[in-house]
C-alpha cells in the first residue's frame, strides 16, 4: 500500500486515463435454432448504444441515470466483464477491447470494480484473509507472512480491524462488507476503479462513511473512479465531472458544478428538479417527467427522450441529436440546445 | 423491549469476538458437526460398519460359503448369534461379508458418480452457451438409455465383474449429479464474487475450483447421501436379477431378497439383514444432513 502511494500519489497532471469511444453493448436473443423454427424474431436489447466518455487521471466521473438505463452495463463493458459489441475502450493508451486473454489479465489488475450488492460480492465460504489474499497472491506477494501483513494494512486502510481477517463475510454488516469489497479492489493496486452503485444498498448513515472513505482513498492513492449511481447528491459530492445517461445514451456531460447549477438537457433538468428539498424551494419550476422509461428493446426513434420530453418538437422524433459542446463546458445532445 | 434488544446486540458483539481464533473452514465444520448429536451418531455407526467390513475375514469364526445341510436353518443361538440360513451358513458372517460388497459398491459407485457429475456439471454450467448445450444433450441421450439393458449389454461384452458393476452404476448415477450441479453453477455464476474473481484475473480453472464448486457443496453432500443408499439398493436389484453379485458371495440386497422367500418360516433371515441395511442408510442420511449444516459457514452463529 505504501508502495502504491509513492507510485501514484501526486501525479495529478491532466491527462486522459480512460477513453471510451462509441461503445455499444447489445444483448441479442434473435439468433438460435428455436428462433428459426418458430420464426420468432426475438429481441435485441440495446443496453449501451454508442457511448463515448473521457476520464482524466485522478478524477472521478459520476455516471447518473434511472434504473435500467444501462449504467452498470456500461461499467462492466468497460472492464470486459460483459464483452462489448463494438466500440473501443482505451486505457492508458491501450485498447482494452482488442487485448488477448493474457494481456487482458495483466490489464485487469489496473482496472478494478466495487460492486453494488455487498452480500453477493463476497464468497460466503471464504474468510476475509482468503478473499483479499487471493488478489495479493495474484499480484505476486508470495510468502504467507507477507500476505498477512498486506491484508492487515489493507483492512486498516479501509477502517477495519486486522483481527477481522479470520472471519467470514456473513459476520459483517453491509457497510463493513462494502469496506471489504473496497479492500479487495485495492489489493491489486489498481489505477482505475469502477464503483458500481457502491452505496445504494447501504443505510444512509453508512453511505456517508463509505463515500468519505472512497474519496479519501482516491486522494491518498491517486485513484481514478467511474462512479455509477442514481443518487444525484452522492454523485454531486464525489464527482469532478458528471455524465447523464438515458436509455443507453449519454445525453449530457460536463463539470459537476455546471451540471448541478445550470443543466441544459431537459432530462438533466428533470432529474435535478426531482431532488426533494427540505426548505421547499424550487418546487414551483419542477420539470415533471411523464410515463416510464421506454424499453431498450425498441427504443424511440430520433432523440430517445422525445417521448417524455416536455419540449419535444417534430425534429426530435426524426433525427438523433449530435453531441455539441457549449461555452460553459457542457456537452449536450439535444436539438433544443444549440449553444449559440 | 429495549432491554432485550440491548442484550441481543451485546450477544452479537461477544459472538463476533469469540470467532477471532483462526479456524479454517474444515476445523470449524468439525466443531459444528460434533455439536450435532444425530450426525455424530450417524458417523459412529457408519465408521463401525466400515471397520467391521474391513476386519471381517479375521474376526469371524465361520466362512461365508461352507454349507452345513444337516444343520439347516436355525434360530439365533449362542453359537450362531443371528441364526443360520437354509443351507446352514452363519447369518452374521454372511451379513458381514455382504457389508463388504454393499458398502464398497455404495461408496465407490457414488465416488465415480460424484467425480464425473461434478466436473461435467460445473464445466457445462460455467461455460454455458454451446458447450452447455452439447454437454447437457449428451446427458439427455444417456438418460434415455434403459438402465437394465445397458447393464446387461456391459455384462455381455465385458463379462461379469464386480468392478464393472461399480462403473455401470456410477455411469448412470452421475447423470443426475451433473444436472443438479449445473443448476447450482448457473445461479452461482451470476453472483458478483465471480465477477470480482474475473476482474482480479483469476484463471477460469481456479474460479471453478475455489469459488464455484465450494458453493455447490451443500447440495452435493445432500445428493451424495441420497445416492449411496440408492446405489446399495440398485446393487441388490441387480443381484436379484442375477446381474450383480453371485452366490455364494453375499450382499445385503441379496440376503434380503433370499430372506423374503422364506420370510414365513424363518423370519430372522429377512429381519436381520433388513435392520442392518436400514440402520446404515439412516446413519448415512443423518451424517449427510449434519455435514451440510456443518459446512455452511452461515450456520455457525445459530
Amino acid at each position: 500500500m505504501n508502495k502504491a502511494m509513492k507510485c501514484t500519489a501526486g501525479t495529478a497532471e491532466q491527462y486522459v486515463l480512460l477513453q471510451v469511444n462509441n461503445l455499444v453493448k447489445h444483448y441479442d436473443s434473435r439468433s438460435g435454432l428455436w428462433g428459426k423454427i418458430t420464426g420468432n424474431p426475438g429481441s435485441l436489447v440495446q443496453a449501451v448504444d454508442g457511448v463515448s466518455l473521457t476520464i482524466n487521471r485522478g478524477e472521478t466521473l459520476g455516471l447518473i441515470g434511472e434504473s435500467g438505463c444501462g449504467k452498470s452495463t456500461l461499467g462492466r463493458a468497460i472492464l470486459r466483464l460483459h464483452e462489448p459489441t463494438s466500440g473501443s475502450v482505451t486505457f492508458d493508451g491501450t485498447d482494452v477491447t482488442k487485448l488477448d486473454a493474457d494481456s487482458l489479465k495483466k490489464m485487469r489488475r489496473r482496472m478494478q470494480i466495487i460492486f453494488q450488492d455487498p452480500y453477493a460480492s463476497l464468497n460466503p465460504r471464504k474468510t476475509i484473509e482468503d478473499i483479499i489474499g487471493t488478489a495479493l497472491r495474484l499480484q505476486g506477494v508470495a510468502k504467507s507472512s507477507d500476505i498477512r501483513g498486506c491484508v492487515t494494512q489493507l483492512l486498516e486502510n479501509v477502517g477495519l480491524k486486522p483481527d477481522h481477517m479470520t472471519r467470514f463475510p456473513h459476520q459483517f454488516s453491509g457497510g463493513q462488507r462494502q469496506r471489504i469489497g473496497i479492500a479487495r479492489a485495492l489489493a491489486l493496486n489498481p489505477e482505475f476503479i469502477v464503483c458500481d452503485e457502491p452505496v445504494s444498498a447501504l443505510d444512509v448513515s453508512i453511505q456517508a462513511q463509505v463515500i468519505q472513505l472512497l474519496d479519501d482513498l482516491k486522494r491518498e492513492l491517486g485513484l481514478t473512479y467511474l462512479f455509477i449511481s442514481h443518487d444525484i447528491s452522492v454523485i454531486g459530492y464525489i464527482s469532478d465531472h458528471i455524465a447523464v445517461m438515458y436509455l443507453g445514451d449519454i445525453v449530457e456531460t460536463g463539470p459537476t458544478k455546471q451540471i448541478l447549477t445550470d443543466p441544459q438537457h431537459p432530462y438533466t433538468q428533470a432529474l435535478l428538479s426531482a431532488v426533494p428539498r427540505v426548505d421547499g424551494s424550487g418546487t414551483g419550476d419542477r420539470v415533471k417527467l411523464t410515463g416510464d422509461l421506454p424499453s431498450p428493446i425498441n427504443p424511440p426513434k430520433g432523440c430517445k427522450f422525445h417521448t417524455r420530453c416536455p419540449y419535444a418538437k417534430d425534429e426530435c422524433q426524426l433525427k438523433k441529436p449530435e453531441h455539441h459542446e457549449l461555452k460553459n463546458g457542457l456537452t449536450v445532445a439535444c436539438h433544443l440546445v444549440t449553444g449559440n | 423491549m429495549t432491554q432485550s434488544s440491548e442484550t441481543t446486540a451485546e450477544q452479537s458483539i461477544i459472538d463476533l469476538d469469540s470467532v477471532e481464533s483462526g479456524t479454517s473452514l474444515w476445523e470449524d465444520a468439525w466443531n459444528r458437526l460434533q455439536q450435532n448429536k444425530l450426525a455424530m451418531f450417524g458417523l459412529y455407526v457408519v465408521s463401525f460398519m466400515i471397520i467391521i467390513a474391513l476386519l471381517t475375514p479375521w474376526i469371524t469364526p465361520y466362512s461365508y460359503f461352507e454349507q452345513d445341510l444337516d444343520l439347516g436353518a436355525t434360530a439365533p443361538s449362542a453359537a450362531h448369534w443371528l441364526g443360520t440360513d437354509t443351507l446352514g451358513r452363519d447369518l452374521l458372517t454372511r451379513i458381514m461379508y455382504g457389508s463388504r460388497i454393499s458398502l464398497m459398491v455404495g461408496f465407490l459407485a457414488t465416488a465415480v458418480a460424484l467425480s464425473i457429475g461434478v466436473l461435467w456439471g460445473t464445466v457445462s454450467g460455467y461455460f454455458g452457451g454451446r458447450v452447455d448445450a452439447f454437454m447437457m444433450r449428451t446427458v439427455d441421450i444417456l438418460y434415455a438409455l434403459p438402465f437394465t439393458i445397458f447393464i446387461i449389454l456391459l455384462m455381455v461384452v465385458f463379462g461379469r465383474n464386480i468392478l464393472l458393476l461399480f462403473m455401470a452404476i456410477g455411469a448412470v448415477e452421475w447423470l443426475t449429479m451433473a444436472r443438479i450441479v449445473r443448476g447450482q453453477v448457473l445461479s452461482i455464476r451470476q453472483q458478483e464474487y465471480i465477477d470480482a474473481a474475473i476482474t482480479m484475473g483469476l484463471p477460469k480453472r481456479q474460479i471453478m475450483l475455489r469459488h464455484v464448486i465450494p458453493n455447490t457443496l451443500g447440495t452435493i453432500i445432500i445428493y451424495v447421501t441420497l445416492t449411496i443408499p440408492n446405489v446399495i439398493l440398485l446393487e441388490s436389484f441387480l443381484s436379484f436379477l442375477g446381474l450383480g453379485v453371485q452366490p455364494p458371495q453375499s450382499s445385503w440386497g441379496l440376503l434380503i431378497s433370499y430372506g423374503v422367500e422364506t420370510m414365513e418360516e424363518y423370519p430372522w433371515l429377512l429381519i436381520f439383514p433388513a435392520v442392518v441395511l436400514s440402520v446404515t442408510l439412516f446413519s448415512l442420511n443423518f451424517l449427510g444432513d449434519g455435514l451440510r449444516d456443518a459446512l455452511d459457514p452461515k450456520a455457525s452463529r445459530d
